[in-house]
This record gives structure tokens, C-alpha cells and sequence, in this order.
């Protein structure tokens, strides 16, 4: 992982390829993320996008280069495709961020400062009321914002999401849509995102990368019909 | 310790507490109820999230073999520490390693484990002693307060400190790794070191409170009283802190009333346990907000 200065893209990715038990799941993947950028990638189901996701993340062992162009902390922050968890376990959206934002014991921690603190960070992705709603019981939608808050904290350079808006309704997905667009124009983030909504990609991105095991298609969602895009990339 | 003796016996002279406590072997009971009671309850949420809950118990079995072989290696009988505490760290460490290595699940890796080390430790323990001593197992099994010695007090009091330290510092990390360990990983923090760490914190409190409390029953003070909290809390906070409150009330009301009965004190232990599990259940339409039971699903 190397971090040099800005240029015009974040992330670049070089002949990726990636083999686990005896498989080859990636083969010679190149792309490009820039700054400030929606990106889409798309791909049928084993594609091997969740797979592309994690090794940007620094978590699998792969060849060829994946270099960042971070100016600033080079934080990633990451919103994962499913979160599977035990539903009865009382942890609150409260104690969900306060885990992963201090170090400094739950059970012995003042409540009241980091609270205060907490509800601005979920106001940014409209979910300040769910504070002590314990997660088990939220929503698809209301998940997925809460876990889109936790991601932007502290800010990250790059925003990896992994279908961010499955198992979310019309109106949910639109509203997610809505709350990207907003964080790519108002504070600047750059978003590589997974999806599988053609829809919601020719709404929102700047660009698209199909991959099926290699790069498959990679430019404008505009130059890619949208049937194509559907009959043979997902 | 020969000044807290008096003092408490003292306190069963006046009245104040039963008269079975002017007994020396009585009062380190009870200090070891008051010093493991709140130590496990805290822990004890960790491993209801994590679904450690026979990963626990499997330890407590693992001792009859780290005593057998503590005795193998010429330790005295009344403390085998190198073998109980060296046996159970091997048999915690290596069932981590296979549950993260293999495809096997958790209860398939447990339930392989979980007979085998008994087993082999009453094996072990009849080549030993060249003879099958069923109060030595007993003890073990159901704990023996009058084999609780100085030595083990101390070791108890340190190793609960130690381990209380440690879990409290790590306790964010932890509860997140068990929580989701995908989440957890993406904060740059390892999953599997965190589960390794643990594990070993909790096999030294388990082993550490044998004798109390005994090989068969140490599972009831880790779980129950979390899984009575999770019954009645609405946050995390509350759910360390009344499983807290949960367990001492159960270690020491149990060493208690283990004084005015003649009953072993980890069996009393595990019946203040479950009465006030079964009392959460019952009060926790009182406490529920949101959320089902298992039944209204």
C-alpha cells in the first residue's frame, strides 16, 4: 500500500489478481477511482466484488498493485454488504458507535458528553432519533444509515460500500441515494460503491467498472446501455 | 488474611452473620464469592455475545486432566496450578486455533472437545494415583471449600485483578470483535487476537474459581446471570452492570445460605443464579420497550 500526494485519481488498482483455495477469483483487474467521485461497480453475483472491496480494504492476500492517493489521513471507511449479528444482544445505536469511536470502557464511560457528540454524527445521514433504539430491532433503511454514519467517523478519504441499499425499500433506496449525492457535493467524499441497482447507478455515478473475475467494462454509465448492462454484466 | 479472619468470624459471633462462618474454611468462601462474583458477571456478557457460553464449560471440564497432570509432575495435591492453569490454556488456545482454521462449527468443535478432556482426565488421574478417588473428583467437579486454601485466595485475588484490568481496558475491542467481527476488522482491529486474548482471560477466571464454585457448575456463573440481564436491560451499560449485580448477588447470597444449609456452596450458587433469572423473565414485560420473545416470533 503505498500513499503518495494528490493527483487526480484516489485509488488506483493494477493488474489485481487474487486465488483463494485453488481458485482464481480476480484476474489482472486495473481501475481507477478519482477524487470526489461516485463509482460504481457492478458485476454478477460472484463476480468477485466483495472480494475486490476487502483487498482494497488491506485484507487479502493478492498480486499486482493497489496504490492510494490519500492527502490527508488516508482513512477508509467501510459499510459491509450484510451484517450478520445476534439480534438480542442489547446494544444500542449509542453503544454501536461509542465502541467503535473510544477506547475508553462502555460500561465505565460519562454517557451525556459523548451522547451530544454521537447524535451529530447520526444527524449527518438523518438518523438522530434512533440513538436508543437498539439495532436489532431497526430497519433494513434505518441500518444501513446508522452503519453510513459510522463509516464517515473520523472522516474518511474513501467510502467503500458494499450494496448499501439491498433489503431497503423504493423509498429507502432513493433516500440513500439522496444522502451519497449529498456527501460526494457537500463534504467532498469520494464513494466507491456495489450495486445492483442499474437504476440507482445511472442516476448517481460518475463512473462504472464491471467486473467478472477481470475488469469487463470501465467509463461513463452513460456509454453503457442499459440493457446491456443488465443482460450481461449482472 | 489472619485480621479479615477474625474480623468476619467475629461478625458470626456477634450474629451478624451465620454461625458457620466462625470457620475459617467458611470465610475464604466468601471472600472468593465477593472477589470472582463480580469478575464473572462482567465477563459473562462477553460470552453470551460471543456464544462462548460451553467453550466455558469445556474449560471447567479441561481441569481434571490439568490436575491429573499437575500430579504427574510431582505438584502437591491441595494446588496444581502449573497443570490446571498450564492444561486449560493449552486446551482453550488450541480450540481457538481449530475453530479459526478449520470449516468445523463452534458446537461441533466443542462438542468434540468438551467430553474428551474429562474423560481422559479421570484416565489420567486413576494412572496417577494408581486408585479411582471419587472425592477428588467431586471436588473438582462440585468445588470443595475445605481444600480452598491461603494460596488459592491470593492467586484468586491477583489473577481477578489482573484479569479485571484487562478485560475492562480491552472490553470496547472486544464486545465489538464479538459483535461483528467484519465491522471490527474495518477499524483496523483483529478479530481472531481479540477472541485469543479473551479466551485466555476467561480460562484463568474459570479455572481460578474451581473450587468455589466447581468444574460442572462455573458454566451457570458465567452465563446465567448474563442471560438474566439480557432480560430485563435496554442497553449495553445496564447489561455489564446487572449482570454484575446478578452474580455477586449470587456468589455471596449463595455462600450465605450455603452456611445455614447442608448443601454444597456451588449448588446454592446455582440456585440464587436461576431464581433470579427465572425472576427477570417473569418482570421482563415490565422493562421490555420493543422487540419479541422467541415465542411471539
Amino acid at each position: 500500500m503505498i500513499t503518495e500526494p494528490v493527483s487526480d485519481n484516489l485509488l488506483e488498482i493494477r493488474d489485481l489478481s487474487l486465488t483463494l483455495g485453488g481458485n482464481k477469483i480476480l484476474n489482472d483487474v486495473n481501475m481507477d477511482v478519482r477524487h470526489g467521485h461516485i463509482h460504481a461497480l457492478i458485476g454478477p453475483n460472484g463476480a468477485g466484488k466483495t472480494t475486490l472491496i476487502r483487498s482494497i480494504m488491506g485484507g487479502m492476500p493478492h498480486k499486482g498493485s493497489i496504490n492510494f492517493r490519500f492527502s490527508d489521513n488516508g482513512r477508509i471507511g467501510y459499510v459491509p454488504q450484510l451484517l450478520e449479528f445476534d439480534h438480542s444482544v442489547p446494544i444500542t445505536v449509542f453503544d454501536f458507535l461509542y465502541l467503535m469511536l473510544r477506547k475508553f470502557p462502555l460500561f465505565l464511560g460519562r454517557r451525556r458528553p459523548m451522547r451530544e457528540e454521537i447524535l451529530e454524527i447520526l444527524k449527518v445521514t438523518e438518523c438522530a432519533h434512533l440513538i436508543d433504539r437498539g439495532v436489532g430491532y431497526l430497519s433494513g433503511g434505518e441500518f444501513r444509515r446508522v452503519l453510513l454514519a459510522q463509516a464517515l467517523v473520523p472522516k474518511p478519504e474513501l467510502l467503500l460500500l458494499d450494496e448499501p441499499a439491498s433489503n431497503v425499500d423504493e423509498v429507502g433506496a432513493r433516500h440513500f441515494e439522496k444522502m451519497l449525492i449529498q456527501l460526494k457535493q457537500e463534504h467532498g467524499h469520494s464513494i466507491l460503491l456495489v450495486s445492483h441497482d442499474m437504476q440507482t447507478i445511472l442516476r448517481i455515478a460518475d463512473r462504472v467498472t464491471a467486473i467478472n473475475r477481470t475488469v469487463t467494462y470501465d467509463g461513463s454509465p452513460d456509454d453503457l446501455s442499459l440493457s446491456a448492462l443488465v443482460t450481461n454484466v449482472t | 488474611m489472619e485480621y479479615i479472619y477474625d474480623l468476619i468470624s467475629g461478625w458470626a459471633v456477634s450474629g451478624y452473620l451465620p454461625s458457620i462462618f466462625e470457620h475459617t474454611f467458611m470465610i475464604r468462601g466468601l471472600l472468593a464469592a465477593i472477589i470472582i462474583g463480580p469478575l464473572l458477571g462482567a465477563m459473562g456478557t462477553v460470552v453470551v455475545t460471543k456464544k462462548l457460553s460451553f467453550f466455558t464449560q469445556t474449560i471447567g471440564n479441561a481441569a481434571m486432566s490439568g490436575v491429573a497432570i499437575g500430579l504427574l509432575f510431582g505438584e502437591p495435591i491441595e494446588g496444581t496450578y502449573a497443570g490446571l492453569y498450564g492444561f486449560c490454556l493449552i486446551v482453550a488456545l488450541v480450540m481457538t486455533f481449530v475453530k479459526n482454521r478449520s470449516r468445523l462449527s463452534n458446537d461441533t468443535i466443542i462438542g468434540v472437545v468438551l467430553a474428551q478432556v474429562l474423560g481422559v482426565g479421570i484416565i489420567l488421574m486413576i494412572v496417577v494415583t494408581s486408585q479411582f478417588n471419587v472425592h477428588q473428583v467431586e471436588g473438582i467437579l462440585f468445588g470443595s471449600l475445605i481444600t480452598l486454601n491461603d494460596t488459592d485466595l491470593i492467586t484468586l485475588a491477583v489473577a481477578s485483578l489482573v484479569v479485571g484490568i484487562l478485560f475492562a481496558f480491552n472490553f470496547n475491542k472486544v464486545m465489538l470483535g464479538g459483535f461483528n467481527p467484519i465491522l471490527a476488522k474495518a477499524r483496523g482491529l483483529s478479530p481472531v487476537f481479540l477472541e485469543y486474548v479473551f479466551v485466555c482471560l476467561m480460562t484463568v477466571v474459570v479455572v481460578a474459581s474451581l473450587k468455589l464454585i466447581g468444574a460442572l457448575l462455573v458454566l451457570v456463573l458465567v452465563v446465567v446471570p448474563a442471560a438474566g440481564a439480557q432480560n430485563i436491560v435496554k442497553n449495553l451499560r445496564q447489561f455489564v452492570w446487572v449482570s454484575v449485580l446478578f452474580s455477586t448477588i449470587s456468589t455471596t447470597f449463595g455462600m450465605v445460605l450455603s452456611g445455614f444449609l447442608p448443601i454444597p456452596s456451588g449448588a446454592v450458587i446455582v440456585l440464587v443464579s436461576s431464581i433470579l433469572f427465572y425472576g427477570s423473565l417473569l418482570l421482563r414485560p415490565l422493562f421490555s420497550k420493543g422487540g419479541l420473545s422467541q415465542g411471539e416470533i
